[in-house]
């Protein structure tokens, strides 16, 4: 038996066969899987994009829905009464005489009431339009609960006072909080007014508590309530026309708009329980961070 | 004979002002106020009104939907339509319902008022019916009807809303709304609305 080399081995060169074998096939394999998970990372990256651009497309139509709600509301909410209130006011110096003394000290009424409307109107829309900008820079600060909800009564004390309503601040005098204050402070303020607004008489009470997981805040009032379906419409992402409030005018939907806005920005929940006739309670919840 | 008005607009303001320019131009001073489609009615129903100035949108319904009532019940009362609405829409779609004094609420002063001294002391709705529009517009040729289920859908409400508030059958509702659509040459209710807001119909 002749000894030959041991590369001329027959085993041998079948090992080497399926090394060179085995070799190409581990690189198509490897090859095949880069591909894969190519693909699958492209999908993921289309997905998200185009999840995104969904994402955008529904904000535009929605703020492009609130544009056109906003242009009525500034012809009709604005620019009439407006122009009511400079006739008025223009008559009250040229037909001084013409006019009885208790036409005239209804008018007089008629444009503080009115002038006064139109500030907190053009003011809130003013709030929305700040907030609308993504690029906004706030910085959460520490906020004396107490103080604020004290702050926003004095403003709106007048109002109350006129109609009968009591504002009560029960928030504990030393109730502090890490929060975005602008935009808690134009939350609260609106859901006061809202309650103003649709109340003949009776209390409007914020209390404070804190919880193991988080702040509550909640805003009771005594007022008309609110029924099943109406709140819904302010749950669903939709634009809002109230029903007629306590002196017959059409709410203008902006308040909640603005609410559910700022809500998002302070990273806070709400609810409503409301029975109808008897009162609303809109709880705010903002969870610790 | 003593004039005897009632005016209906959501906005106190604009109430105060149309009774001021009614005292000091023209010497009226019956004049009462309701801010409501509701408070109408009931006011109509207390007090014998000689005219009423009707605002266009009420807080809780649409002039177009009472007026039918309204001259149902009362064939004497005179009635003017005061809005903020364009004029060439609704003052045709009021003309379905022989209204024929139709004023916007952009007006000039002098304008106003003298358009109230005609409505209020020279009633005459003959000679106002052959005043003619002129200016085309998009939403001229709705009908009375199509003009109230316009006005809530650019509410946001659905057929099914809109169909249990003006007491029709969802069938209707639809064929009205492919009416709409059909006649202002919009494709879907976003353009509807664009277009509604630049005409000032709403």
């Amino acid at each position: 038996m002749l000894n030959t080399p041991w590369y001329q081995n027959g085993w041998f060169i079948l090992a080497i066969i399926l090394l060179a074998v085995g070799y190409v096939s581990l690189v198509l394999f490897l090859r095949a899987k880069r591909f894969i998970i190519r693909q699958n990372v492209l999908r993921a990256l289309v997905e998200r994009k185009t999840k995104e651009i969904r994402r955008k497309n529904e904000e535009l139509e929605k703020n492009d829905l609130i544009k056109t709600r906003l242009i009525s509301i500034i012809s009709h909410d604005i620019i009439t009464p407006l122009k009511f209130l400079h006739l008025a006011g223009r008559n009250l110096v040229e037909s001084n005489e013409q006019m009885t003394e208790e036409l005239k000290m209804e008018t007089l009424e008629e444009i503080v009431h009115t002038s006064r409307e139109l500030e907190m109107l053009s003011t809130n829309i003013l709030n929305w339009i700040k907030y609308q900008n993504e690029n906004r820079q706030l910085l959460r600060e520490d906020v004396n609960l107490h103080d604020m909800v004290r702050q926003i009564f004095s403003i709106l004390n007048g109002m109350a006072k006129q109609k009968n309503i009591f504002l009560t601040n029960e928030v504990p005098a030393d109730f502090a909080l890490h929060q975005y204050a602008e935009p808690l402070r134009i939350i609260l303020y609106n859901l006061v007014v809202n309650a103003l607004n649709f109340m003949e008489k009776g209390h409007i009470t914020i209390i404070a508590k804190t919880l193991r997981n988080g702040v509550l805040i909640e805003v009771k009032d005594e007022g008309f309530g609110m029924t099943k379906e109406q709140i819904n419409n302010i749950l669903a992402d939709q634009f809002i026309v109230s029903s007629a409030n306590v002196d017959g005018k059409k709410g203008n939907g902006l308040g909640y708009l603005i609410i559910k806005d700022l809500l998002k920005v302070v990273e806070g929940h709400f609810t409503i329980k409301s029975t109808k006739n008897i009162g609303t309670t809109i709880k705010l919840f903002f969870p610790k961070q | 004979m003593q004039h005897r008005i009632l005016i209906a607009d959501d906005h106190s303001m604009i109430r105060k002002g149309i009774k001021l320019l009614l005292q000091t131009h023209l010497g009226i001073k019956d004049v009462a106020e309701v801010s409501s489609g509701n408070g109408v009615m009931c006011e109509l129903q207390k007090k014998a009104y000689t005219h009423l100035i009707l605002d266009i949108i009420l807080p809780d319904c649409t002039s177009l939907e009472i007026v039918p009532n309204i001259q149902r019940l009362y064939p004497d009362l005179k009635i003017m339509v005061f809005s903020m609405l364009n004029g060439t829409v609704y003052g045709e779609a009021l003309k379905q319902y022989n209204i024929y004094y139709y004023l916007e609420k952009t007006s000039k002063e002098e304008d106003t008022v003298s358009f109230l001294d005609n409505f209020i002391n020279h009633y005459n709705p003959a000679e106002m019916a052959t005043i003619k529009g002129t200016s085309a517009n998009p939403f001229m040729p709705l009908s009375a009807r199509e003009l109230e289920v316009l006005h809530y859908m650019l509410g946001g409400y659905g057929t099914k809303d809109i169909s249990t508030m003006l007491n029709l059958r969802m069938n209707t509702v639809s064929t009205l709304k492919n009416r709409i659509f059909e006649k202002t040459e919009t494709a879907n209710l976003k353009e509807l609305m664009q277009l509604a807001s630049l005409y000032n119909v709403s």
